[in-house]
């Protein structure tokens, strides 16, 4: 596997019962770039991102991450390998504070547990500032820095949205993997939102995301992908997706039903 | 030292609290309640660990007496059968109910919402079954008696008098830590956990195992709640550690809000004085009443009593300050 | 173990698993219907027992109105619980409603302990105490009432369930509220007949196992954790596989206890229920645990 792929799959395939939802999928995405992976639904998109972030056992195939096999690495390891993602529908930790939630996120790149919480040991005051200083500084990448102190809820949706991408980020990973961070938002947070994933990749992070909006995958992805049925059906730079006779069927076909 | 402490105002009433309970036992002030006000130390101990495993985890234990009557019938039994010293019964006490809660919290966490609550509910009764059936042991229904005081060198805990302190100094302690814990990294991850189990997990957090390692908290919480109980009373028989007294503790957490540690003492304070006040009025009322604070707090302010009147009371501020503030 | 020992614990565990399977369906009924676990569903139980009781005994009302007396009062106070205590909570939380519904139950025990006091009580036979002899056993015939009646509910209910328009709604709410509630069916009122429902089925085991196995206020708690475990081993999904769990259940327990060796003895018998509980939540845990991923 070459230096500049940093997520590959082999034959990677998923089935519930007698529903395959991921068919023998192989893909190679290249660091430090932003890959689209689109498709009509039901495709297997979530559920794809579901493999990856460990959420679904695979039922076959093989998962390479950084070169090194993820298939049996439980899904709460991934983050603190690198690996991080949003949710569609965002899964705030409504229980808490803006700032709060991207405090949870660093929770990878911390270790003081609950002995040292308890007795306030100078390990966890020391960590706590720490933490504190890095969501600070997510929040205000986010442009959500007045906000830190606002119930995580009471934000609008785009803002949730941006708050969900602040808390992945604290994980300081190398591949982030957006699940439809556009559902939802209107123009102008979707050119927030796109801004700030150009930002994303300007810091060397790998950027994956699952999309619908087609101007805003066709402005910001370097590589396409798209699935149909849980099968690859073709994949390339957006202009040429745009014009695969494959894509076109696939999405026209959703379309006539 | 103490988090979450935010003016200058929250630290004088804190001091003046600690006054106040400081000077409950002294038969000049309020020496009087220093019995309930031990019952109620020793309950707001137990409550404390409900609040982190219900409030915060999100998850739900109907069984929690059991936890407290283990910690009751260990520390009994090894102080007065095998005169082991009571201190070190205490923390065998301890470590084994912690144990207990680890060997269980695995697979039980593999079950969620209602069907968490009935596992929980059956492990209750097992054990609640067991204090009765090894007689041998635990001195069957009829329970065991002489069960020596806790003392320090020459100094022994025979008094309500002083016991109202040894209760209290480990209350306070349990209140501070759990404060600490909540407010902490660990904190956020119980609440990340009950907030979205997918997103916990996606950031890096083993949600089994913390709601394992809550469960293990809240079970030595209540086993030293047991043994303080039984040091207490120099008795001990399985009726206190019941489904009906898990129902029980479920309400002082549920009136205290459930996300409120310090609200556990006011739970566990009302579901307490509540109780005296129907027994001595009205008979067995108290089962009645307790059903419906259940069915009404949870109805119309879930987040518990006590929050609500936090909120009020915030809300009334507010208004009184707006009110000074006009010429 | 002779022939006439074997058939009189079947036949005993036969009518205890009947209680056990009123319960288990009732159980049934309303998870499916609003997926909520009703703890209070052993007071139905309770209530019809001690209500048949009161009328038939104290107040003097002949046996068959006051036992169809009892089950309506029943049935009232499911009614009024689901009106007064699960409707307004419907959106809460599962901690919410399990504590909900807990507190019913207490409440109403609470109540009928007041009431009518703590004793044990014993409502009159149907049929007489005569034993009847069946393969060498002696069997009472209130027994064969329970298991009886027990059978007569079941298929009512099935046929009410399958037949029925109401009944045809109420599935379709166990399927999918959302979709039924597109097609006009007010899920709320869904709700209320699945807990009335509930309540009857749960009164009508009460009733008719009173004056076999006498009852007081609390017996609710004990019969509504077995009747649990029955509706467990159907999923809480299917009404006939709660029923076959029940009276499984109860033949466990009673060649368990048969048995009388070690942690089999009588004093345990209620464990074994428990038991039994534990290891099917365990069993069902994996399955559960990939509903709660994919769901």
């Amino acid at each position: 596997m070459s230096e500049s792929v940093i997520l590959e799959t082999k034959g990677l395939t998923k089935a519930f019962g007698g529903l395959v939802a991921v068919d023998k999928v192989d893909l190679s995405i290249e660091a430090g770039k932003i890959t689209a992976i689109i498709g009509p639904n039901g495709a297997g998109k979530t559920t794809l991102f579901n493999l990856i972030t460990g959420v679904y056992p695979v039922s076959s195939g093989q998962i390479y991450f950084q070169g090194g096999l993820l298939n049996n690495v439980p899904a709460h390891k991934r983050a603190s390998m690198g690996i991080v993602r949003t949710f569609q529908h965002v899964h705030l930790f409504g229980n808490m504070t803006v700032l709060e939630n991207v405090m949870s996120g660093r929770h990878p790149r911390s270790s003081y547990g609950f002995f040292e919480a308890a007795l306030r040991l100078p390990k966890a005051r020391r960590e706590e500032e720490a933490i504190s200083l890095n969501a600070i500084k997510y929040l205000n990448l986010v442009g959500l820095g007045t906000h830190a102190e606002h119930d995580a809820l009471s934000l609008p949706l785009g803002q949730q949205k941006l708050l969900a991408v602040a808390r992945a980020m604290a994980t300081e990973p190398r591949l982030i993997l957006l699940d439809e961070p556009g559902a939802g938002l209107n123009t102008s947070e979707k050119r927030q939102l796109s801004d700030l994933i150009r930002n994303i990749r300007e810091m060397g992070i790998s950027v994956v995301l699952v999309e619908h909006d087609m101007p805003l995958v066709m402005g910001l992805a370097e590589w396409v992908i798209v699935l149909d049925s849980g099968q690859k059906i073709a994949e390339g730079t957006a202009s040429q997706v745009q014009k695969d006779p494959k894509v076109i069927a696939a999405y026209l076909g959703e379309e006539v039903e | 030292m103490l988090a979450g402490l935010k003016s200058k105002w929250a630290y004088l009433a804190a001091a003046a609290l600690l006054v106040f309970l400081i000077l409950i036992p002294f038969d000049w002030f309020l020496g009087r309640y220093t019995t309930i006000m031990i019952f109620i130390g020793i309950h707001t101990i137990v409550t404390v660990g409900l609040c982190l495993l219900m409030g915060y985890t999100g998850q739900v234990s109907l069984g929690q007496a059991a936890f407290f009557g283990m910690g009751a019938y260990i520390s009994a039994i090894l102080s007065k059968t095998y005169d082991v010293n009571p201190w070190l019964a205490m923390l065998i006490a301890a470590v084994m109910t912690g144990a207990f809660a680890y060997i269980i919290g695995y697979p039980i966490f593999r079950l969620k919402g209602n069907y968490l609550a009935m596992a929980t509910l059956g492990l209750g009764m097992i054990i609640y079954i067991l204090f009765i059936q090894l007689a041998q042991f635990t001195g069957g229904p009829e329970g065991m008696s002489g069960i020596p005081y806790l003392s320090i060198g020459g100094f022994v805990f025979n008094t309500s008098f002083r016991r109202y302190f040894l209760v209290w100094f480990f209350c306070l302690a349990v209140l501070l830590i759990s404060q600490n814990i909540v407010s902490s990294r660990a904190g956020r991850a119980l609440r990340a956990v009950h907030g979205s189990e997918s997103a916990a997990e996606s950031i890096g957090i083993n949600v089994t195992q913390f709601k394992v390692k809550v469960l293990v908290l809240s079970a030595v919480y209540a086993s030293l709640a047991g043994s303080l109980f039984v040091h207490h009373l120099r008795f001990v028989s399985p009726q206190p550690f019941d489904f009906l007294a898990s129902v029980k503790l479920v309400v002082m957490a549920v009136i205290g809000g459930l996300a409120s540690i310090w609200g556990a003492i006011f739970g566990a304070g009302t579901t307490h004085i509540l109780s005296d006040e129907l027994l001595l009025r009205f008979g067995e009322w108290d089962v009645i009443i307790y059903g419906l604070i259940l069915m009404l707090v949870m109805i119309f302010m879930p987040e518990g009593l006590f929050v609500k009147l936090k909120e009020v009371f915030e809300r009334l501020r507010l208004r009184y300050r707006r009110r000074g503030a006009e010429p | 173990m002779s022939s006439e020992q074997f058939v009189q614990y079947l036949i005993s565990g036969l009518t205890q698993g009947s209680i056990y399977a009123l319960v288990g369906l009732g159980f049934t009924i309303i998870y499916a219907v609003t997926r909520i676990i009703n703890f209070a569903q052993g007071e139905f139980v309770m209530l019809g027992g001690m209500l048949s009781f009161v009328l038939a005994n104290s107040v003097g009302i002949p046996l068959v109105p006051a036992l169809i007396l009892s089950v309506l009062i029943a049935a009232a106070v499911g009614a009024i619980m689901y009106v007064l205590a699960i409707r307004p909570a419907r959106r809460a939380s599962v901690v919410s409603l399990i504590i909900i519904t807990i507190g019913a139950a207490i409440f109403i025990r609470g109540i009928a302990g007041q009431i009518w006091g703590k004793d044990y009580v014993r409502p009159p036979y149907f049929t007489g105490e005569e034993p009847i002899s069946f393969l060498g056993a002696n069997i009472h015939p209130q027994a064969l009432w329970i298991i009886g009646t027990t059978l007569v509910a079941t298929i009512a209910v099935h046929l009410f369930l399958s037949y029925t328009m109401v009944g045809k709604a109420l599935k379709a709410c166990a399927i999918n509220p959302s979709a039924a509630s597109l097609v006009g069916i007010n899920t709320r009122t869904m709700g209320l007949i699945a807990f009335v429902l509930a309540a009857i089925t749960g009164a009508i085991g009460g009733v008719v196992m009173a004056p076999l196995t006498i009852t007081s206020y609390g017996v609710g708690i004990m019969v509504a954790l077995k009747g649990f475990v029955a509706a467990s081993i159907g999923g809480f999904r299917s009404p006939i596989a709660a029923v076959i769990g029940g009276i499984l259940l109860g033949i466990i327990e009673a060649f368990a206890v048969a048995i009388n060796w070690g942690p089999f003895t009588s004093d345990y018998k209620d464990a074994i229920a428990l038991i039994v509980l534990l290891l099917i939540l365990l069993i069902r845990s994996g399955k559960l645990a990939e509903e709660e991923r994919t769901g």
